[in-house]
């Protein structure tokens, strides 16, 4: 268990940089998800963190050890791929021994070693199987298992919920989660499912163009991402991209595929976006004159019972094609029979408005 | 002082591993320019340089003779027809056993596939029992028309040649079509009909491009195949037909050696282009069959709930497979049927067995038949040894995971490998044995020491099958096994022993059976090397064939046949075989 420090790395593939002066720190014993799009290089990261592929340039430091040219064999790093590769001709006893052998252990050591890890994964009846003869969520566990005997330093697990079908996820999510406590190794976990960091993350990093771009916990994420592009990432609601912004005598005036929005304040820095949270909707029934409210007409595609006093609806806006809105409101507001298809006024406070 | 010990720790690694790499390719460089590339230079020095001094005379002379230009038409002429031949015959029975489920249908496609792996003196041998001049077909034609007209003459005729080539290489279209006809994905034709497109149009929009590159790849297969023919155009040419291959050892029988080598050369530059051609088509029917999860709806083989129409033409297909099935096992069984038939009532049926196991030598041969047994099992087992241990080395060479990883591209030292294990391909067994008679013949201990060039003749013929057999296996291994083994803390030595080596374990199994088999039967090369005591099994046939009783040569071919099977029957238990080079 260690804490680990990646200091300006950069890797090329074909000629091009897609880890590009990467900085990041995992603290001693955390859980870190890091969140990115599928190809923004997160699997070349892990591969070199495990050894496996050599940057262009950089350094990876366990605790106060520069680790960047030691061999996989020496690093003591439990890397579980993508696919669960386990070593098909080996039972899962086999599979699990393989590391341990590896490292010299004795008979004795080994055999501790295996009841010690197949309960934690909880795959003591799965043993004397082969991988052939298992499911794919006990695969992913007999790999967590395989790779964690060793005891390792530092834990990758590169999408390991991508080939779990969908009923299963969140118990191996969950189970991921309680193992990593148990054991309470360092851990770094690639997805590109923003709802896997929310479900088990200590903290999540977001990448993409080679780079971190904002780490902290998901709420500290959720409620103050850095750019558009962060808060389409994390799957924010009712989020848009500004596409160009002016200022004049003390109103704001924004362009977003939603409409024009005037905001009776000047906008002083860059903003990429922004953001109007579902509940911040008002239903009216007829167009007031409080010329101060933001104004939108739309209609009513699909209604959630999201508790026992609210709904959330998915309102499609006249006149933009294409965009729609979460909007939360009270039961009592809506007739639910006669909801489907009908035009809504909606208001909004410009002060509920979030910049991104 | 701490870095300096963590980069030579990396190092460390990366240098055994570029040791065992380096060793293995200047392992496979000096067998390869022993016995391959210094025999071929040593040709193309023969061909290209005379006595007289005047250079290209020799070869000039030799390529515009009309005797040989017209035997290098027939060769290609005849190599075109036998693989147009195996096409009209071996594309529909493909299909079939594609469409059709039934029971031992895998079955009966191993069995078709026994003829390829037969030795060319057993195919002649059969021949010559089922359809000579005193064969079975000609006997049982002549006693149903009640004349003595016989069917069919295979001696000094262009049918005998071509049947024989079918024979020999239907397997090979068969085979290599099946999956390419299963691959196709059903959805694709059904959405092809839903966009109203007509079933006959469907095929040639839809189904003919995908399989188009397997037709054309095996088709090659079987030109470079029969191009090559050596034993069968020998014997069924019979002097009036003759292959480039015959040609050249002709010349060689007459020590007009620059001929010889100039027709070598003009083999080896057509072999090489249609090679290249075929590794070409080759990789682009693979493409084709990648990432296809989906295959071509297979149906049970039966009439029930059939109109009249489905079931003519459904009888007529298995009547037309019964008469292929029938085809390719007639010599064999004749072959084996024969060697009991006594030479007059009230012989012993077992007189040709007792024959080739005693001690005494039999007229026509040059040696007794145990020594010729003994020979042919040691040539095979040493070759099939040899075979796979330069096979798998070629493959850690070109399967080098640690250098692919770092640089995302091979080497130049892997790339020059692969280039140099494609000309072997290209090379025809007479070639290679008259390359190496001309390198080695010069040497004072030649004449005791050709067993070893009979051998590594054999190898050179069977490693493109063999390294074909390990690559395959080694493919299926996902590189991230081995990942996840390094960062278990498995030094190289343990990935090999542990992970890589039971993984290819019987890609290896399969590769030696598969050499030994080859060894067993190979005839051009070790016809040309092989003197009096170094002579093996198919050589004995081979000068047995003339003789007036067939029953020790079916006797010794009977055996011949049943080794060759049981290897067949090994490889089949233990993976697939390789008709592909």
């Amino acid at each position: 268990m260690v804490k680990v420090k990646i200091n300006n790395l950069s890797m090329k593939y074909e000629k091009k940089l897609i880890i590009d002066d990467f900085e990041l720190e995992i603290i001693d014993g955390e859980l870190l998800v890091l969140l990115g799009a599928s190809g923004c290089g997160k699997t070349s990261l892990l591969k070199i963190i495990a050894g496996i592929i050599e940057p262009e340039e950089g350094t990876i430091i366990f605790d106060e050890k520069d680790i960047t040219n030691y061999t996989p064999q020496k690093r003591k790093v439990g890397y579980v791929p993508q696919a669960q590769v386990l070593f098909p001709h080996m039972k899962v006893e086999q599979n699990i021994s393989f590391g341990l052998e590896a490292h010299k252990l004795s008979k004795e050591e080994i055999k501790e070693r295996i009841k010690w890890i197949a309960e934690i994964t909880q795959i003591q009846d799965l043993l004397d199987r082969f991988p052939s003869e298992i499911s794919g969520g006990q695969k992913q566990r007999v790999a967590l298992a395989r790779a964690l005997a060793i005891k390792p330093n530092l834990l990758l697990l590169d999408e390991p919920l991508s080939s779990i079908d969908a009923s299963g996820r969140e118990s191996l999510a969950l189970t991921i989660r309680r193992i990593q406590k148990e054991t309470g190794i360092t851990t770094l976990y690639v997805t590109h499912n923003q709802e896997e960091s929310r479900l088990i993350s200590d903290r999540v990093a977001l990448m993409y163009d080679g780079k971190i771009q904002q780490i902290g916990s998901v709420i500290e994420v959720d409620r103050t991402p850095r750019n558009y592009l962060i808060a389409k990432i994390m799957g924010s609601s009712n989020v848009w991209p500004v596409e160009y912004l002016e200022t004049e005598d003390g109103n704001s005036l924004v362009s977003t595929p939603i409409g024009l929005i005037t905001l009776p304040y000047e906008i002083k820095r860059k903003i990429t976006g922004i953001k109007i949270p579902p509940s911040s909707f008002k239903i009216v029934h007829d167009l007031s004159e409080d010329d101060k409210m933001i104004e939108f007409i739309g209609r009513i595609k699909s209604v959630i019972e999201k508790d026992d006093e609210n709904f959330r609806i998915v309102v499609d806006l006249k006149d933009a094609h294409l965009e729609y809105f979460k909007v939360d409101c009270k039961k009592e507001m809506l007739n639910i029979g006669s909801a489907a298809n009908k035009e809504l006024q909606l208001h909004v406070l410009p002060s509920e408005v979030i910049l991104i | 002082m701490h870095r300096s010990i963590q980069k030579k720790s990396r190092n460390f690694e990366g240098l055994s591993n570029k040791f065992i790499i380096s060793l293995s390719i200047i392992a496979l460089i000096s067998f390869l320019l022993a016995f391959f590339y210094i025999p071929i230079v040593r040709i193309f020095q023969t061909a290209l340089s005379s006595d007289s001094g005047s250079g290209l005379k020799v070869f000039w002379e030799t390529l515009s003779d009309p005797f040989n230009l017209k035997f290098l038409g027939f060769t290609l002429l005849q190599a075109f027809l036998s693989t147009v031949l195996c096409l009209l015959i071996g594309l529909p029975i493909g299909y079939f056993f594609a469409k059709y489920e039934f029971k031992g249908k895998k079955l009966i496609i191993n069995l078709l596939t026994i003829p390829f792996v037969l030795p060319p003196v057993i195919v002649l041998i059969g021949f010559t029992v089922t359809y000579g001049q005193g064969g079975w077909v000609n006997l049982l034609w002549q006693s149903i028309t009640r004349s003595s007209n016989v069917l069919i003459t295979i001696d000094g005729t262009v049918q005998g040649i071509i049947l024989a080539h079918v024979f020999y290489n239907l397997s090979v279209i068969i085979r290599l079509t099946i999956p390419a006809w299963q691959n196709i994905d059903n959805e694709q034709i059904e959405v092809s009909s839903t966009l109203g497109v007509g079933k006959g149009k469907t095929f040639q929009k839809i189904v003919f491009p995908q399989v188009k590159n397997a037709i054309i790849s095996s088709s090659l297969l079987v030109f470079i195949y029969t191009f090559n023919s050596f034993a069968i155009v020998m014997k069924l040419g019979n002097f009036n037909f003759y292959t480039l291959e015959v040609l050249i050892y002709e010349s060689f029988d007459l020590l007009k050696f620059s001929e010889g080598a100039s027709l070598a050369v003009i083999q080896l530059v057509i072999n090489s282009l249609v090679i290249i051609l075929y590794l070409v088509v080759e990789r682009k029917s693979r493409k084709m069959a990648e990432g296809k999860e989906k295959g071509l709806k297979t149906e049970r083989l039966s009439f029930r709930g059939k109109d009249w129409k489905s079931i003519v033409s459904l009888s007529l297909s298995i009547f037309f497979v019964f008469i292929v099935i029938l085809f390719s096992f007639a010599p064999i069984i004749a072959i084996i049927v024969k060697s009991f038939i006594p030479k007059s009532p009230g012989d012993s049926p077992f007189w040709g067995y007792s024959q080739i196991f005693t001690q005494q030598k039999i007229t026509p041969l040059n040696t007794n038949t145990i020594r010729l047994f003994g020979n042919t099992l040691l040539f095979a087992t040493v070759a099939a040894v040899i075979s796979l241990i330069l096979s798998v080395l070629i493959v850690f060479v070109l399967r080098n995971r640690y250098q692919s990883i770092k640089k995302y591209q091979r080497s130049v030292s892997e790339s020059f490998v692969s280039y140099l294990i494609i000309l072997p391909m290209a090379t025809s067994s007479i070639t290679l044995g008259l390359g190496l008679y001309l390198s080695y013949s010069g040497l004072g201990s030649y004449y005791n020491s050709v067993w070893i060039f009979i051998i590594m003749s054999h190898v050179l013929i069977s490693i493109p099958f063999v390294t074909r057999s390990i690559l395959v296996a080694y493919n299926r291994i996902d590189v991230e096994l081995l990942n996840v083994a390094s960062s278990l803390g498995a030094s190289r030595v343990m990935v090999f022993r542990k992970i890589e080596f039971p993984l290819i374990k019987r890609g290896i199994i399969v590769g030696g059976i598969f050499s030994f088999a080859i060894s067993l039967g190979e005839f051009g090369a070790t016809f040309l090397l092989a003197r009096a005591n170094y002579e093996t099994l198919s050589i004995g046939i081979y000068n047995l064939l003339g003789s007036q009783t067939l029953q020790i040569s079916t006797a010794m071919a009977s055996v011949l046949i049943l080794i060759t099977a049981l290897c067949f029957y090994l490889i089949n238990k233990f993976g697939d075989i390789e008709l592909k080079v």
